[in-house]
C-alpha cells in the first residue's frame, strides 16, 4: 500500500488531511492490500484534491475499483453542502449518466441454445461501434422530449412497459433538466444517437445467473438460479460528452469569479446555487435523461429480436434495475445525525441506497436498491443490494466495476484480439465486435477482477452480493 | 516523430513537439485523428475552421474538441490539417474523407478532450504538450 495512507481496516484506508495542501477533510478508500498492490499515486492526489473542494461533508471517498481520472479519480464519491459546496463536471466526467441495466428472461441455460445466433442478430440490430447511428434520427422536439422525460419519453413512445421507469434510478428521469442549456452542437450530436451503443468499454452481454447468494432479495428482484438475462451499458453518447465540454469552459469562468481555488484545472466547479452551476446541473441532467431514453431504446430491439428468436412474450422481459455511474445529484443525507441537502458527485460510483430509503421501488423497499455490477466481457457480474452502511458510510455508494490495469496500448500489444476472441469462444463466451483491436483493449486480463472488487463492498458492507451473473455472449461497439 | 504515445491506464496520452505554435497544433490533432480511425485513405472533403481564445491551451483544447464535433456530425475521417495562428485566433482547413461503415467502424470513440497537463512548455528550441484523450 502506498506511503501516507492509515490503515483503518483490512479494508478501510485513511488519506490524511495533509496530504496535498488544503484538503477540510480526510479522504477514505475501501480496498484490500491485494488490490492496493496497484493503487496509483495519481488517484490518491486526486482524491486528496477533491477533499479541497469548497463545501465537502465527511469525506473524500474511494470504491475499490478507484483509478486515475479527469479531477475526480474514477471510483471517486464526494458530497457537497448544495448551501456553500460546488459541482463540478471533473466529478461527473464526459460520459453524463454512463449506466447499466439488467433485463431478465423467462429463459433458463438449460433450454436456451442459439448463443452465436442470437448475437449474430444483436449486433446487426443494435447499432453498435463509432459512427453508427439509430434507424430513426429524432426531431428537434423529439430530442427536446427525450431531454426532459428520459425512459418515459421512450416508454410513451411504445419503446418499453410503463414497468420499466419505477426500475430506474430516479424512475428513468431527472427533474431538474434544463434543455436551454444544452447547445445546438449537442443536440446536433445527439439527434442521431439515441438507441445506439457506443464503442470502449459499453457492452450488450447476455448472461445467465450462475450463483444465487441471498435467495430473498433474489426473489423480489425477480432473479433465479439459471435464469438468461441481458446487461446494457451505455450512456449519452455524444451528446453528454458535448455537454461536458462546452460547460467545462463556463464553469472554468466561473471558478475564477468565484475566486474557489483548487489545486488542479480539471477541479473547476462553481458555487451549486450560482448561475454556471445550475446551468450545468440543468444542461447534465438533460444529457442524463437522455442516457435513460438510449438504454430504454436499446432494450426494446433486445426484447424485439428474443422475442421474434424464441418466441419469449416481450412482457416477460422484465427490467431488474437500471442503475447510473456517472452523475451529480441533490440527495438528502443524515450527516453527524442531521439531514443535509447535498450535492452528490458519483464519479465511476454507484447509488446503493438501503432498505426504507424513499427513492427505491416500494416493493423493495424492505430489501434495498438492487446494485448492478458488470464484469468485464469474460467475467462475472453481480448483481447486490444497497445497505444501510452504505448510507452512513459512503452517501450510499459503492463500486461500478472492475476498473482497469493495463492501458489500451499495452493490452493491444499484449493480446491479439482474435486470440481473446478465441479464447472467450472456448470457454463458452461468444464474442462480436467491429474489430479485434477493440476487443483486445477490452481484454479480460486488463481489468482487476470483479469478484474481488465486489469483495469488498460486501465485506465493507456497502453493498451485499444477491446473485452472480456469468457471460454466455457479448457484443462490443 | 511530432508526437509520441505514453502509458496512461484509462485513457490516451500524447506528447505532441513542433518548432512553432502552428506546428505543435498539428501535431496534436494529427495524434487525434491517429487514435480515432486506423485507415485514412483520402483528403478529398475539407472543412475550414476559425476560431479565437484567451490563450493557446484553451486555443487547442477548443480547435481539437472542434475538429472531435465535426467528424462526428459531418461524418468525417479527418487525416490532414492546414493551420494559421495570429495571436490567439486560429484558422484552419481540416481535410479527409467520408466516414464508411465497413473501413471506418472499429475505431476509437474519443469522448473529450482532457485540459489536464495541457500546458503548452518551450523545451531545446522545440514547443510540446501532454494531452489526455478521454476514451
Amino acid at each position: 500500500m502506498l506511503e501516507g495512507l492509515n490503515k483503518i481496516s483490512d479494508i478501510e484506508w485513511e488519506v490524511r488531511k495533509g496530504y496535498v495542501d488544503d484538503m477540510a477533510v480526510p479522504g477514505r478508500i475501501f480496498l484490500s492490500e491485494g488490490l492496493g498492490e496497484n493503487l496509483e499515486e495519481g488517484a490518491v492526489k486526486q482524491l486528496a484534491n477533491v477533499a479541497t473542494l469548497p463545501g465537502i461533508v465527511k469525506y473524500s471517498l474511494g470504491m475499490p475499483d478507484i483509478h486515475w481520472g479527469y479531477g475526480f479519480p474514477i471510483g471517486g464519491v464526494g458530497a457537497f453542502d448544495v448551501e456553500d459546496g460546488i459541482i463540478s463536471p471533473g466529478g461527473v466526467g464526459f460520459d453524463i449518466n454512463c449506466g447499466v441495466r439488467l433485463i431478465s428472461t423467462p429463459l433458463k441455460k438449460d433450454e436456451f441454445s442459439g448463443i452465436k445466433r442470437l448475437i449474430n442478430t444483436l449486433f446487426s440490430t443494435v447499432p453498435t461501434g463509432v459512427g453508427n447511428v439509430a434507424p430513426k434520427k429524432f426531431s428537434d422536439s423529439e430530442l427536446e422530449d427525450i431531454m426532459r422525460e428520459g425512459a418515459s419519453w421512450a416508454v410513451k413512445e411504445g419503446y418499453g412497459m410503463p414497468d420499466d421507469v419505477k426500475s430506474c434510478e430516479e424512475n428513468g428521469m431527472m427533474k431538474e433538466a434544463s434543455t436551454e442549456h444544452v447547445s445546438t452542437k449537442a443536440r446536433q450530436r445527439g439527434r442521431p444517437q439515441c438507441g445506439t451503443l457506443g464503442s470502449g468499454n459499453h457492452f450488450l452481454e447476455v448472461q445467465y445467473a450462475a450463483e444465487i447468494m441471498d435467495d430473498e432479495a433474489a426473489r423480489a428482484f425477480g432473479i433465479e438460479k439459471d435464469q438468461i438475462c441481458f446487461m446494457i451499458h451505455c450512456g449519452s453518447r455524444g451528446l453528454g460528452h458535448q455537454v461536458c465540454t462546452d460547460h467545462l469552459g463556463t464553469i472554468e469562468n466561473a471558478t475564477k469569479k468565484y475566486g474557489i481555488k483548487i489545486p488542479d484545472r480539471q477541479l473547476a466547479c462553481a458555487p451549486v446555487k450560482s448561475p454556471e452551476g445550475e446551468a450545468y446541473f440543468g444542461a447534465m441532467a438533460a444529457a442524463a435523461n437522455y442516457a435513460w431514453a438510449n438504454r430504454q431504446m436499446i432494450t426494446h430491439m433486445v426484447r424485439e429480436v428474443i422475442e421474434g428468436d424464441f418466441g419469449v412474450d416481450y412482457n416477460e422481459m422484465k427490467l431488474v434495475y437500471d442503475v447510473t455511474h456517472n452523475v451529480a445529484k441533490i440527495e438528502t443525507h443524515v450527516v453527524d445525525g442531521k439531514k443535509m441537502e447535498l450535492c452528490v458527485h458519483r464519479k465511476g460510483a454507484t447509488r446503493a441506497f438501503g432498505p426504507g430509503s424513499p427513492e427505491i421501488p416500494k416493493d423493495l423497499s424492505a430489501i434495498g436498491q438492487p446494485v448492478i455490477i458488470p464484469g468485464s466481457m469474460g467475467t462475472s457480474s453481480y448483481l447486490l443490494k444497497g445497505t444501510q452502511t452504505a448510507m452512513e458510510k459512503t452517501f450510499g455508494s459503492t463500486c461500478h466495476g472492475a476498473g482497469r490495469l493495463a492501458s489500451r496500448s499495452s493490452a493491444k500489444k499484449s493480446h491479439s484480439g482474435a486470440d481473446i476472441r478465441q479464447d472467450l469462444l472456448d470457454r463458452g463466451i461468444f464474442v462480436r465486435a467491429t474489430s479485434n483491436k477493440v476487443i483486445a483493449e477490452e481484454a479480460p486480463e486488463v481489468y482487476k477482477p470483479s469478484s474481488e472488487v465486489v469483495d469488498i463492498v460486501h465485506r465493507a458492507g456497502l453493498s451485499m452480493k444477491v446473485a452472480r451473473l456469468e457471460p454466455i455472449g457479448v457484443i462490443k461497439g | 516523430m511530432p508526437f509520441q504515445e505514453l502509458n496512461h491506464t484509462a485513457d490516451y496520452l500524447y506528447r505532441c513537439s513542433g518548432g512553432t505554435i502552428e506546428e505543435l497544433f498539428t501535431s496534436a490533432a494529427m495524434a487525434m485523428f491517429s487514435l480515432m480511425f486506423d485507415e485514412r485513405e483520402e483528403d478529398a472533403v475539407k472543412i475550414g475552421i476559425k476560431l479565437e481564445a484567451g490563450d493557446f491551451e484553451t486555443l487547442l483544447y477548443d480547435l481539437l474538441s472542434e475538429l472531435l464535433f465535426l467528424s462526428e456530425v459531418e461524418r468525417v475521417v479527418f487525416s490532414g490539417i492546414d493551420i494559421t495562428i495570429h495571436d490567439h485566433s486560429l484558422e484552419a482547413v481540416a481535410s479527409g474523407e467520408k466516414f464508411d461503415m465497413e473501413r471506418h467502424r472499429g475505431g476509437t470513440e474519443i469522448k473529450g478532450v482532457s485540459r489536464y497537463g495541457t500546458e503548452i512548455r518551450q523545451e531545446d528550441g522545440k514547443f510540446l504538450v501532454d494531452i489526455i484523450f478521454d476514451v
